[in-house]
């Protein structure tokens, strides 16, 4: 039975299939909103959804998609993101983003905050983003 | 060449460049035909645009509970004074006006600067009565609707806006010239378009 789990083991070892890479905010103050930018990667070959983010930095954190009619541009909340396995996924600027609002202290430029990640098959990831400006 | 060539060769030359300024600045709207009596970040009156007039300015329609659009907008604007004084060019005006007057108040615009290391020595945020701000997007055909309404659990209102996403250039004379999408501006086209005013 040992050597059966070795081989398990050894075959599939226990590495993390989701990476989450260049995770960053923008500068914003208390009680105000911003966003948090990232991308997934999905190193495993089935799919996983990312479907919560928390923080304790905001009262409220929520998966959003910035949309645009005409000249127009609008937000709305998404429920979750799929990554399709050996696939990634970016949250950018103008794009999809994770909208943290009720901020509980001012983000100042180079500040590091820490949000975790829920994923259906991977669990809690708990990342650091840096807050930026693009140059 | 005789006179009748010299005069033909200069006027060509000058409609041929008025007509590229005309192409690169298609907008010959004068703003100035009525004020809205505004208020900027620290609680004092601005009348828009009179006080603006003499410089050109750069103008951004914003509200600040925004995390992803209208703080693009912003920060296009802010490399652009940037690129600006690097090629020595420091006398163009910076306007952001909030279409969310309800949670815009010059403290929260005063704060939403700081945080982004706004010059108040060029930079002015406005904010205004609902009516006067209403009356303003309609002059510059600026569109902004409140979505996703809720009452958070404080008892306050909780929304995100639908908006045009706009930055506009104004001339020194108060006419408004270009406008060009906010958050995905293409900087170096705004530049060329107020050297092109500056000449």
């Amino acid at each position: 039975m040992f050597q059966l789990l070795l081989i398990i083991f050894v075959l599939f070892p226990g590495e993390n299939k989701i990476e989450i890479k260049d995770a960053w905010l923008r500068p914003s103050s208390q009680n105000m909103a911003t966003a948090l930018y990232f991308t997934i990667e999905n190193k495993g070959t089935t799919a996983d959804t990312l479907f919560k983010v928390d923080s304790d930095i905001a009262g409220k954190v929520e998966i959003h998609e910035t949309y645009s009619q005409g000249d127009m541009m609008g937000m709305r909340k998404v429920d979750f993101i799929v990554v399709d396995g050996k696939s990634s996924f970016d949250f950018k600027p103008g794009s999809y983003h994770i909208m943290v609002m009720k901020l509980k202290k001012d983000i100042n430029e180079g500040d590091e905050e820490k949000f975790v990640l829920h994923f259906k098959q991977a669990g809690e990831i708990s990342i650091t983003a840096v807050a930026k400006n693009p140059k | 060449m005789n006179m009748k060539k010299i005069i033909f060769t200069t006027l060509s030359v000058i409609i041929l460049f008025s007509l590229s300024c005309k192409e690169n600045l298609p907008l010959d709207k004068d703003l100035t035909k009525k004020n809205y009596s505004l208020i900027n970040q620290d609680s004092t009156e601005v009348i828009f645009p009179e006080n603006i007039v003499g410089c050109i300015t750069v103008l951004g329609f914003i509200y600040t509970n925004c995390p992803d659009i209208c703080p693009m907008t912003t920060h296009n604007m802010y490399l652009t004074e940037k690129k600006l004084k690097e090629d020595g060019i420091g006398n163009v005006k910076f306007v952001a006006i909030s279409f969310d007057p309800d949670r815009d108040s010059p403290e929260v615009l005063t704060k939403f600067a700081e945080i982004r290391d706004l010059d108040f020595s060029s930079w002015t945020l406005l904010t205004g009565s609902k009516n006067t701000i209403n009356d303003l997007m309609k002059r510059f055909d600026v569109k902004a609707i409140k979505t996703d309404e809720n009452i958070d659990e404080d008892g306050k209102p909780e929304y995100s806006m639908m908006h045009t996403d706009r930055i506009s250039l104004i001339d020194a004379n108060g006419i408004l010239r270009k406008n060009y999408k906010g958050s995905t501006l293409n900087i170096e086209e705004l530049i060329t378009d107020i050297k092109t005013l500056e000449d």
